[in-house]
């Protein structure tokens, strides 16, 4: 009997991609570190609120936990675990195999585990930004500043999890990397120097929440322009699409 | 060795002066062969190149030199090659928070197959895995993950099969079904290329033998002139006796002997024919009312096998 070839869905190829992606990336370890860095602006939002009347601008607060602890915390180390768990596990184990001898085009087994990374780390971090707003605001959305932060934790959490995808895919030690560059690049040195904000993904997350909302706060007035930040994360993501599905065309193997 | 075909009806594997290397070390060197339908085993010692082989056939690396075309195509850049040709790894890792079915269909959907669900089924039942499909493989044996691997790789009846050291794992009984599955697909025209680092593994399936050696083709041919090959080979043997000296004037009349050495304990005795040879010494000492302490040949290492047919 011969086998019968169908088109190949990108709807039944994505529900496989996410499933094998899943199952590498499941742990206990992970689902302890996700939770550990989704409570830690939730519990500064519950000390806030204990404090009543004495706590202060809810908007100045919100501004500040939100670029601090999401943006330049939580939602880069929620996607750098998730873009890089399951490439790095399969390229170790050499399970990644199994995906690169189909017939599957390789930029979509990129794009695939880009939008699995980009899906999951967007919601956690809206659901971080969410929770501490509904805390600390008491249910209030205050010159929308809640709703701005969701929306650019969508954005900068999709263009985080396409770079370290891709980082997965090009060095053994992609975690290391992506750590390195969340705390050295983010953290310190687009932070100091100006001229690196336009190359800054926390930044380019900062300046969509600031279109976004009426909030004055300066963390939200130093940033690059919406344009620029939106090209620069298109061109992020395209890119590391695009490397990731040339470097699927000949994998890293462990000998 | 075949030569490179030179008719219009493309073969399924070519090599054709291929070569790769990994920095400064020479994998596989200069190598031109080709493989047809039916059952190839490639043989060599761990770390003569046969992986590297393996997945330049599969388009994962390329070739430094020379070129390597599946069915007239080359490989690289080239999914669709993977509708013709599987490959199974040397390595047993799987997905293992996930059922033998669940992997077996997940690769059936990533190679666009009509119905999955009925390949998965087929080539799980094919090697006898069907009654265990819904476990997860992280609880299989080492057998249950080759046979897992190799359902994966069937599920799309390839016509290119390439196998790295599938017989690791499986228990006699699992090595026969492998191969009557093995033979059968050859039989209907599949070619496969399968390797390992042991004759007797392959030689009982494969109609061909590549030997690879240190990256380089050494020798090629049905396995019983490989087998004639070896085993005609010049030995040396270590003895040690009740009395080395007049065994070893005792041996040096002997037509299978080449030439003796004696050490400070032992016989280091050279032969072409090993097999008279080892016939031979048990009537010699006996005859000299010599006792044997031991007969031990120094070079039966598969190394030294593969030296010796590079060096011919």
């Amino acid at each position: 009997m011969s086998i019968a070839y169908g088109r190949i869905s990108p709807w039944a190829t994505a529900r496989v991609l996410v499933q094998l992606a899943w199952a590498r990336t499941f742990s206990v370890t992970l689902v302890v570190g996700l939770i550990g860095l989704l409570l830690l602006p939730v519990l500064f939002a519950l000390a806030f609120a204990s404090r009543g009347s004495l706590s202060g601008d809810p908007v100045a607060f919100l501004v500040q936990r939100y670029d601090s602890l999401v943006c330049g915390l939580a939602m880069p180390l929620i996607a750098l675990l998730l873009g890089t768990s399951a490439f790095s596990a399969e390229t170790d184990d050499g399970t990644l195999l199994y995906l690169v001898t189909t017939t599957t085009p390789r930029w979509w087994i990129a794009c695939v585990r880009v939008m699995y990374a980009a899906m999951v780390t967007g919601l956690l971090s809206a659901f971080a930004v969410w929770s501490t707003g509904a805390i600390a605001a008491d249910g209030s959305n205050p010159e929308h500043v809640t709703t701005a932060f969701t929306v650019a934790v969508l954005f900068g959490g999709a263009t985080y999890a396409a770079l370290f995808t891709a980082l997965a895919l090009l060095t053994r030690r992609a975690l290391v990397a992506g750590l390195v560059y969340v705390l050295f690049w983010e953290g310190a040195l687009s932070r100091t120097f100006p001229a690196l904000h336009y190359l800054s993904v926390r930044q380019w997350t900062l300046a969509v929440a600031s279109s976004l909302t009426d909030s004055s706060e300066k963390a939200l007035q130093d940033g690059p322009s919406l344009t620029a930040s939106v090209i620069g994360a298109v061109v992020v993501v395209v890119l590391s699409v695009y490397v990731g599905g040339r470097r699927l065309q000949r994998p890293r193997m462990q000998r | 060795m075949s030569a490179v075909p030179t008719s219009d009806a493309p073969m399924p594997l070519v090599f054709d002066r291929a070569s790769h290397w990994y920095g400064d070390v020479v994998a596989v060197n200069d190598v031109t062969c080709s493989i047809d339908a039916g059952i190839t085993g490639l043989l060599g010692p761990n770390g003569a190149g046969k992986s590297t082989m393996l997945q330049m056939a599969a388009g994962l690396l390329a070739p430094s030199s020379g070129t390597v075309r599946v069915y007239g195509e080359s490989p690289l850049d080239n999914p669709s090659i993977f509708r013709k040709v599987a490959l199974v790894p040397e390595r047993e890792a799987l997905p293992s928070m996930l059922s033998a079915r669940a992997f077996v269909e997940a690769r059936a959907v990533l190679l666009g197959l009509r119905d999955p669900k009925l390949a998965a089924l087929r080539a799980l039942t094919t090697v006898e895995m069907d009654t265990v499909a819904d476990r997860t493989v992280g609880g299989f044996s080492k057998g249950m993950r080759q046979r897992t691997k190799l359902a994966a790789a069937l599920v799309h009846e390839p016509t290119l099969l390439l196998l790295d050291e599938p017989f690791n794992g499986l228990d006699p009984r699992q090595r026969l079904h492998m191969m009557r599955l093995l033979e059968e697909r050859a039989r209907d025209g599949t070619a496969v290329l399968l390797s390992s680092h042991i004759l007797e593994e392959i030689e009982g399936v494969a109609s061909r033998i590549l030997v690879m050696l240190s990256g380089r083709l050494a020798a090629s041919g049905d396995h019983r002139t490989l087998r004639r090959m070896m085993t005609d080979r010049p030995h040396t043997v270590r003895i040690r006796s009740t009395n080395d000296r007049a065994l070893a004037s005792a041996l040096l009349s002997s037509p299978t002997v080449m030439g003796v050495d004696i050490d400070a304990d032992a016989l280091m005795v050279r032969t072409a024919d090993y097999t008279g040879f080892a016939h031979h010494v048990g009537v010699v000492a006996q005859r000299a009312s010599i006792t044997l302490l031991e007969v031990q040949p120094t070079d039966e290492s598969l190394e030294h096998v593969f030296a010796y047919l590079v060096a011919r």
